[in-house]
Order: structure tokens, then sequence, then C-alpha cells
């Protein structure tokens, strides 16, 4: 009796921990497939009716199609260049000893630390200003890129676990720095890249005050987390909370997707991140 | 490999990296580090004014209200996660049914933006239709309607926020922690009587000692810097209620968007920037003080 009444205790409180992180994501998902006085008044939880169009407004008149493009680009731009940026360097940093290597794995842990929060925007904004990358999506592509101490740090963690024989026996037989790293350590650190490219992406995807500030003046650059808080604050927000859910929907979906597939891989990022 | 090789592959391989970081991530701080003894408005030449701002961040009572305010929010955020996290990291390292899939449940809010969840949240924290009150009245168990972003429950509201998208984090880093305990202890405590409370008191604790307080750090230096969905959900109010210091920093800094009253300070922002960065700085010391023990029981 004593450990059945503890069981039912166990998992009462899993379950209620379940319904609460599950709650606002459902909710939303049924909201988005609701009208907007059938979300207004409340009282149902499913879709008196399932309102399909709600996506199509979303997707053609709220400009989410855009929003979604832009998010796309500047994710998969970014997360495409910052795999390719940090693993040379964590390579580098694995395989050869040079001077000023020590300094500069401090400066990338000091990076992830030290924050003076959005003042650093600015003098990035002035940057990009200089370089006339302000008026494009470049300019926030490559601030995300420069943010990436923590995907070095993940990929030297893998670098660390392929064994040195292999590029070892490829300089052997003549191979250059550079033409081992692309034929032998490249496929080798496979899944590492799955990894951390997963985490950039997902980091690139969810980032909202950077494209904010870049694209406060040009919607048509906006990306869907800048668009979707756009709603909130825009002057027919009360008329169209259903829109506001379906926009979010779309947000969250492929990632949402992803994570069913992968989310065995999505963990590994955050569990390795302490045992390196 | 000579050494000259070594050097040229070495820094060539670096450089990328270095460029990127030394550019976007070194010189933006040292820009503020010199801007906050100026006077700069955004425009016009900005005027040297020594320790001017940093004498009226002293008088500077918004500033105060949004340090108070940071330390109950990130204070909040830390009581609830903290436990919570390591309570169903405990109980999921156990051989349950359905470990797997509740593991992938509570760890799923970590891949949504907060933003997005932001604006999830306003509609279902909204206090005239938002969704909890709805069902809340529905079913009797509330009289009247929730001010749930008003002044005196929105601290409460965005603490609740902020746990929801961070537990799954803990308790992921957490379990990896708790997956370096050999089984074998625990059968060999539970054989000589041992509860699983005096389990978790005498076997958990100490032996995820060092971990415990690396994750700990990590929580703390999140909570105190973390300000984008409170950004999105009450911008900080209502009457400041939920300012805290990086929002605060934001909104001298990049004011048109939000209609307020504070006005663009460049320099100003830069020297609260700074003086909050401190602030994060010593509380982590100070955390690394007082949890010095925990690093010593190993």
């Amino acid at each position: 009796m004593k450990i059945n009444l503890s069981r039912i205790i166990l998992w009462a409180f899993l379950l209620a921990v379940a319904f609460l992180i599950l709650f606002p994501v459902v909710m939303a998902f049924l909201g988005s497939f609701k009208t907007n006085a059938e979300v207004t008044a409340g009282g149902t939880i499913f879709p008196a009716e399932w309102q399909f169009s709600n996506y199509l407004y979303a997707w053609k008149e709220a400009n989410f199609a855009r929003y979604s493009w832009n998010s796309l680009f500047v994710s998969a731009v970014t997360t495409a260049a910052t795999l390719v940026i940090v693993s040379m360097a964590a390579y580098a940093v694995d395989r050869l000893s040079f001077p000023g290597k020590k300094l500069f794995v401090g400066i990338q842990a000091a990076t992830m630390f030290v924050t003076i929060g959005a003042v650093v925007l600015r003098p990035q904004f002035e940057l990009m200003i200089d370089l006339k990358l302000h008026t494009s999506l470049w300019g926030v592509i490559l601030i995300l890129i420069s943010a990436h101490a923590s995907v070095f740090f993940i990929l030297l963690s893998y670098m660390k676990s392929v064994p040195r024989d292999l590029d070892e026996a490829a300089m052997i037989d003549g191979a250059s720095f550079l033409r081992t790293y692309r034929s032998v350590i490249l496929p080798l650190l496979a899944p590492g890249l799955g990894v951390a490219g997963l985490f950039t992406f997902r980091y690139a995807w969810n980032e909202f005050i950077l494209p904010q500030v870049f694209t406060m003046n040009s919607p048509h650059l906006q990306t869907l987390t800048v668009g979707l808080a756009a709603l909130r604050y825009g002057s027919s927000a009360a008329a169209q909370t259903h829109i506001m859910m379906a926009g979010a929907c779309l947000s969250i979906l492929p990632l949402l997707a992803a994570y069913l597939i992968a989310n065995k891989s999505f963990m590994q990022v955050t569990a390795g991140s302490i045992k390196g | 490999m000579n050494r000259v090789q070594r050097l040229l592959n070495g820094y060539g391989f670096i450089l990328p990296s270095l460029v990127f970081t030394l550019v976007l991530g070194v010189y933006p701080i040292l820009w503020a580090l010199r801007y906050m003894f100026y006077d700069y408005k955004g425009y016009g030449t900005p005027v040297y004014v020594g320790l001017d701002n940093f004498e009226r961040l002293m008088r500077d009572g918004l500033f105060w209200e949004s340090v108070v305010n940071t330390f109950v929010y990130a204070g909040g955020k830390l009581v609830i996660t903290i436990p919570l996290a390591l309570l169903l990291a405990v109980i999921l390292n156990r051989r349950i049914r359905g470990r797997h899939a509740l593991r992938a449940i509570i760890f799923m809010p970590t891949i949504i933006s907060s933003a997005v969840m932001a604006v999830v949240f306003f509609i279902v924290f909204n206090s005239y239709n938002g969704i909890l009150n709805q069902l809340l009245l529905k079913y009797g168990l509330i009289g009247q309607a929730i001010e749930w972003l008003g002044p005196d429950y929105a601290m409460l509201t965005i603490v609740l926020i902020a746990a929801w998208g961070a537990i799954g984090n803990y308790m992921l880093l957490f379990l990896a922690g708790l997956q370096s305990i050999p089984d074998d202890i625990y059968e060999s405590a539970s054989l000589d009587g041992a509860n699983p409370i005096q389990q978790f008191r005498y076997i958990t604790v100490p032996m995820l000692g060092p971990v415990l307080q690396m994750i700990v750090m990590l929580a703390i230096i999140n909570s105190l810097k973390g300000y984008e969905s409170i950004m999105v959900l009450t911008e900080g109010g209502p009457f400041g209620k939920t300012n805290v210091m990086f929002l605060y920093v934001y909104r001298l800094l990049f004011p048109v968007s939000t209609g307020s009253v504070i006005e663009q300070q460049i320099g100003y922002g830069s020297a609260v920037g700074f003086a909050s960065a401190v602030i994060v700085g010593a509380i982590t010391v100070l955390y690394f003080y007082l949890s010095r023990k925990l690093n010593d029981i190993h």
C-alpha cells in the first residue's frame, strides 16, 4: 500500500509538470485554428470549427511568408558559416601548439560570460553602416556568426574525441593541413557538426533583440520573432489574437518538427556542455 | 610540419574566428567602456564628461529600482527552477517507465524562442480575455479576473514564465551530472537501509558537488542577464515594476520602439551597462565564495 501511494504521488507530480509544460503550446496550437471571436470569448478548448484560413491569412496578408523566408535565410547562412569558422578554429586549437593559443581560448570563454547588454548593438550597428550592410540582413548574420564561443567549445570537445592517428597518418602521407581538415577531419567530425549545427540554427532562428534593433525601420527584413512581437504591440492586436497564435505556431513548427525527430541530439548539446 | 608551417596553419585556421570575435565581440565592449565617460545622445558630437554618468547613476532611482527588480526576478526564477529541475532530474534518472518521453517534454521549451513564447504567454495571462482567466472563471476557481500582468502580479507572472522556459535546460544539466554517479553506490546504500531522502542527502548532493556548483552559477548568470521575454511581455511595466537592469540598458539605447518617456542616452546607457555587468560579476564572485564548500566535499 505504501509503495502504491508514493507511486501515485510521483506520477501525479510528473503528469502535472508535463501538463503545465505542454499547456501554453497546445493552447496556442488550438487557438490558431479558432476565430478571433472564439479566442476572445473563451470557453472552448477545441475549435468549434477548424479555421485553416488563419494560416493562409498569416502567411499572405500578415507577411509571415516574408518573415519565414528571412528567418530561414538568416539561420541557414549563420549556421553554415559558423560551422566552417568554428571547426577550423577547433581543429587548430586541438591539434597545433602556437603562441597565443591560450589567450585565444580565454577570449572565447570571456565572451560567453561577460555581458554589458544592448549597449554593444550600437557600435555593431555603426560598423554595419560603415560597411553598408545595415540595409540588408547581412549585418544581422555577421553579428550572429561572431557570437560563436559556445559552439566553439562544443566542437572542441568533439574534436578531442577524434583519434589523432588518423589525421597524423594523412599528414605523413603528404596531405597538407588544409587538405587533412577537408578530407579527414570534417567527415570524422560530422556527428559533432550535426549537433553544433542544430544548436546554432536554433539560436539564430530564435534570436529576437538583434534583428529587432536592425530591422526596426525595414519591415521587409524582419524575421519571425520580430514580426510576431510587432503584432503584439500593433494597433489591431486585440482583433488579431488568432493570427498571433497562427504566427507563433509557424515560428515554433520547424524547430518542433526537428525536435520530434532528433530530440536526443538537441539534448546532447546541453548535456555535453558540462561534461567537457 | 616544421615550426613555420605550424604557426602559419595555426594562425590561419583561427583567423576567421578571431577576426569575428575581436571586431564584433570585443571592440563593441571597448567602445562602450570609452563612451561611458561621454555625454552622447546618438547625434551630434560626444562630449567628455568624466565621471558624470556614474554620479548620475548613483542618483538614478530608475536604475536602483531596476537592480532590485533584477534580484527579485532572478531570485524568484532560481528558487523555482533549481529545486524543481534537480527533483525532476533525480526522478527521471531512475529507470521509470516513460522517462525518455517525459525528459523530451520537459526539455521542449528550450527549443522555442522566448520572444515567441512571450507572445503566447501574453495571450494566456492577458487580464481581460486571457486563456487562464477564462478557464479559472469557467470552473469557478476565482470570482473575478486576476490582473496577471497588472502591478501586483506582473513580476510573479514573468518569473513563472521564465521558470517554464528554464526548468528543462537545468534538469538536463543535472541529469548529465547524475549519470556520472555509479549505480552501485545507490544499490549498496539501499541494501543498508537508506531511504531515498537519505540517499539524496548523503550520496547525490555530495557527489554532485562541483557540477552542482557550476550549474547553479550558470543559472544565476543567465537569470541576471535575461530580459528578452520581459521586453515583449510587459516592456518593464506596469509602472516599471518589471524593469530589470538589462532591459533598462536597452531602453536607454533604443527608446524609439517602446514609445516610453526615457530619452536616448548612449553614454549614460553604456555606464548603466557597465555597472550592471559589474553587479553580475560581483554576485558571481560572491556566489563562488559562499558555495566553496560544494567543491570541497568531493
